[in-house]
């Protein structure tokens, strides 16, 4: 064994000085992250200053949005950013439960594969696609076929009527917001499917074992199991519908007030600063649309955290 | 210098556990005792606040086997394990005591881990060939340490290639995949892998468990062969392995060694009744 | 009384006045709606009224096959997108459209050409700078964080901004690059891209690094390998398929992305290389020439849509083949 001594260094191997480099490079990068997050919030807040001066916070109840008297309220791209969100996740969450409970329970195995990849295939597609989409062929068709026999039969109806009384244009915040349940649902029930494959299977086993239905099953076993991580789902997606850009601005209508009935146009958060940005010329304009970029980031953080709160929740129970 | 007899019970008459070491020429040839290379003093080892191993003392010797039997979760592969610090890859895990290895303290903190590791090779217990050709594979530990020519390399190579069985088996791929091996070649590739940096001492935890019988017969005959080049420490969890390759046996219980001697003696005249019992089947 | 049968009996009245009221205000369809939640109110009291176990196997039915119909519903969305794109693209796609600039309005013909070249190099830049930050971030998460306190809080930040609206990350851009040079770029455009892709890769990658099983970095560090060497020469060789289908992954994700590039590449009609100058980009070009009143713009918007569409499913497609046989989760 003498020539062990001969052909080897009494130092460390070659490269090994090469490890505080590395390891101090991928923490470097990695709080760097950190760091992304932290100048976002900074230089969206610098921006929106001079409007937060001005307006504080009667920014959020103000209905004004007038560029040339340099008036201007956040309300109505909030309530229209909210109420999108809100008819997304009102038809998106049936959907989602049913399509991950079919994709969980339902599927003959060899189909599993190629509807998971066309779920998420879905969730692929970008924004704008969603948009145009609802621009050119849904809207119209939701305008000629169900709008009027909508209006028609609920328009007339006393108290909630009100909700209802619109003319057709087929573009407004329900139809905001039918194409981002369409939208936010593949990634909704991808995840929804992978909290659902959380529950052991011995578990649903010993359920089926006893003669419960498919449903029994679901509802007294994978869901109360799993609530933590389903509302985690939903929250994700409500993050992500928050947020929306291009799919909203197509299919909103981009009028710059609140509208009560549902059908009408209205716009959101993200769509008044799809549209109105580059013609902002002055600096109170500018920083009023940063102020509502401020506000749409501080909702969807919030929503996002918690969302992911849970599900890390969820992941706990189900690895501990 | 040994304290190999930790008697505190008379001896004991032959047991039918003798039946279970194979059956020696009478007479065997007076074997050599080689001189110590690895000496334990005192190791304690903790799994955060768990003491797992409780204060352990033996030598291993150079140019043999040293094997140690014991049933699952008596801590033997953690004992190997501190052998060559692989468990300060996890935090919370710790050892306290010493180990000597030709006098000096590995355990020291000042002692380089990489250097370390290239003097006390490991092979474990699934194959794990890394996800390159069956030449780099070989090469890989070469590579850290020494700058060779091509035609140097080659050599070297082969030669690790051959110790470990595995050269005519391969001598045609040398740039496929080590995974394209089956799993007793791979674990082949493993042991050439760690022969080929030219190491003191070997430890292989229960390398044939993940094997097929055959698979399992070459690495022991392998192993046979080795040992008249390093010193060599096995944990197995088959004792009938552990009787046949062996020169010494520890047997541990409860992170406790609780008899250790030569494998003859342990199998034929175990002193303590533990070691007779788990010999013989009676738990385990 | 089961309660169910109080309750179908209130809902009765109170729907009963409801439709005679919109027959009062001449809406027929709403006291047609009004008889049928009538009925359905009805119906589940009457349920309860079935046996047991034909009950059960009615929900049973009954819930399976609004999920079938839910499944339909989105497999029929994803049908009929695509026929949309191919219906109304497809008259777009020529040579012409790969080999002209975007034409002005009114103008008949030209292509897309600057836009699909601008699009192509911004996503390129974004990808090779967003993507050794997020696998060197990654590896940090994967191979440095076990016991670190910081680790948990990057992961979640992480994820948080995977989530995060992408206009905002426009609008951080803008304040960060286009104010302090004065003007619109492709590298500012480059820029934003490469914060989306960011997140991206780090999840794929940490993901990926942790699915490589520890007794392969052990026999590493065994022979006495250095860190670094053990995670770039054995884990990242074994992660390496996943790693660069996270890569193909956030290439699809930001090759779609309208928002972060109004405010800061915009779009350029005409050709340019410079990236110092406004970036022609398809999904903006998109977004101007669908929304105009320009007919042949609006053609070569649906051309682009298509071709981002198959562009993007192609890649994701892609992806997924190349990690079958792998299980890896989100």
């Amino acid at each position: 064994m003498a020539d062990v001594a001969l052909n080897r260094s009494a130092e460390s191997p070659r490269s090994a000085w090469f490890d505080g480099v590395f390891k101090a490079a991928t923490w470097f990068f990695a709080v760097a992250i950190l760091v992304i997050l932290g100048a976002i919030i900074v230089s969206l807040l610098i921006s929106a200053l001079p409007a937060i001066g001005r307006f504080g916070f009667g920014f959020f109840v103000s209905t004004a949005w007038n560029p040339v008297k340099e008036d201007f309220g956040a309300l109505p791209a909030i309530y229209g950013t909210l109420i999108t969100s809100f008819f997304a996740m009102l038809i998106g969450i049936p959907v989602m439960f049913g399509v991950a409970l079919y994709i969980t329970e339902l599927c003959p195995r060899w189909l599993k594969r190629p509807i998971g990849t066309m779920i998420e295939l879905l969730a692929a597609i970008p924004s704008i696609i969603y948009g145009i989409w609802g621009l050119f062929v849904f809207a119209p068709w939701f305008q000629s076929g169900i709008e009027p026999w909508i209006i028609d039969t609920f328009g007339g109806i006393p108290l909630v009527g009100a909700l209802f009384n619109a003319p057709p244009l087929g573009i407004g915040y329900f139809t905001a917001g039918l194409i981002l349940a369409i939208m936010v649902l593949p990634f909704m029930a991808s995840v929804t499917r992978d909290v659902f494959e959380t529950v052991p299977t011995m578990l649903k086993e010993s359920a089926y074992g006893i003669g419960a239905t498919t449903w029994e099953v679901m509802w007294n076993i994978v869901l109360p199991t799993t609530r933590i991580g389903v509302i985690g789902a939903v929250m994700l997606g409500l993050g992500r519908a928050l947020g929306e850009t291009m799919a909203v601005t197509f299919v909103i209508g981009n009028a710059h007030q609140l509208n009560l009935p549902v059908l009408m146009p209205g716009t959101s958060i993200s769509a008044t600063l799809a549209n109105e940005f580059a013609e902002a010329t002055t600096v109170m304009y500018r920083s009023s649309l940063f102020y509502l970029g401020l506000i749409l980031f501080v909702i969807t953080f919030i929503v996002l955290a918690i969302a992911k709160t849970l599900l890390i929740r969820l992941q706990q129970r189900a690895g501990g | 210098m040994t304290a190999l007899d930790m008697s505190s019970e008379p001896s004991r008459p032959p047991t039918h556990a003798a039946n279970l070491a194979p059956k020696m020429d009478r007479a065997p040839a007076a074997k050599p005792v080689m001189p110590t290379k690895v000496e334990l003093r005192d190791i304690k080892f903790y799994y955060k606040d768990f003491l797992a191993i409780k204060g352990v003392n033996l030598e291993l010797r150079d140019k043999s086997v040293t094997a140690f039997i014991g049933p699952s979760g008596c801590g033997k592969s953690t004992l190997l394990r501190i052998l060559n610090r692989i468990y300060e890859l996890y935090p919370g895990q710790r050892a306290t005591g010493e180990v000597l290895v030709d006098g000096q303290n590995i355990l020291d903190p000042r002692v380089d881990l990489n250097l370390l590791r290239a003097r006390i090779g490991m092979v474990f217990q699934k194959p794990t060939p890394f996800p390159m050709s069956i030449y780099d594979n070989v090469a890989f530990g070469i590579r850290l340490y020494e700058r060779l020519s091509p035609s140097a390399m080659d050599e070297r190579v082969e030669s690790a290639l051959r110790r470990a069985a595995l050269w005519d088996e391969v001598k045609d791929k040398l740039r496929q995949s080590g995974m394209s091996l089956s799993g007793g070649q791979q674990q082949r590739l493993c042991i050439a892998r760690a022969v080929a940096v030219k190491p003191e001492v070997l430890l292989l935890d229960e390398p044939a468990s993940a094997l097929d019988p055959i698979s399992t017969q070459r690495i022991e005959e392998l192993i046979d062969e080795l040992k008249s080049d390093y010193c060599i420490a096995i944990v197995t969890h088959n004792m009938q392995q552990a009787a046949r390759s062996s020169d010494y046996t520890a047997f541990m219980y409860l992170g406790e060694v609780i008899e250790f001697d030569e494998t003859e003696a342990i199998f034929t005249h175990p002193k303590k009744r533990q070691t007779e019992d788990y010999i013989t089947g009676r738990f385990g | 009384m089961s309660r169910r049968m109080s309750i179908a009996i209130a809902l009765t009245v109170v729907l009963l006045v409801l439709a005679l009221l919109s027959l009062w205000f001449e809406s027929v369809a709403g006291a047609v709606v009004a008889g049928l939640l009538i009925l359905w109110a009805w119906a589940s009291a009457l349920w309860e009224r079935l046996p047991p176990y034909p009950r059960r196997r009615a929900t049973n039915y009954v819930v399976l096959a609004l999920s079938y119909g839910a499944t339909g519903l989105g497999l029929m969305c994803l049908a009929l997108i695509l026929a949309t794109l191919i219906w109304n693209g497809l008259g777009a796609v020529s040579l012409d459209f790969f080999t002209e600039s975007t034409p002005a309005s009114g103008n008949t013909g030209g292509g897309m050409l600057n836009a699909i070249y601008g699009s192509a190099v911004m996503t390129l830049v974004g990808t090779l700078v967003g993507s050794p930050i997020g696998i060197l971030a990654g590896t940090f998460l994967a191979e440095y964080g076990r016991g670190n306190k910081i680790a948990p809080v990057i992961r979640f930040i992480n994820d948080i901004l995977l989530s995060a609206p992408s206009i905002i990350v426009g609008l951080f851009i803008y304040e960060l690059i286009v104010l302090r040079t004065g003007h619109f770029s492709g590298w500012a455009g480059s820029a934003a891209l490469a914060i989306l892709v960011v997140p991206v890769v780090v999840r794929t990658t940490e993901d990926m690094l942790n699915l490589v099983p520890g007794s392969l970095r052990e026999a590493a560090f065994a022979l006495g390998t250095p860190k670094w060497r053990v995670i770039v020469t054995v884990t990242y060789r074994a992660a390496m398929q996943g790693m660069l289908t996270g890569v193909m992954l956030a290439v699809a994700r930001i090759s779609g992305e309208t928002a972060p590039l109004l405010f800061t590449a915009v779009n350029n009609q005409f050709w340019t290389t410079n990236m110092n100058d406004w970036m022609p980009n398809l999904p903006v070009a998109i977004f101007q020439f669908a929304l105009s009143p320009d007919a042949n713009w609006q053609q070569l918007a649906w051309g682009g849509a298509l071709l981002i569409t198959v562009t993007i499913l192609g890649l994701n497609i892609l992806a997924r083949v190349l990690t079958s046989g792998r299980s890896f989760g989100r």
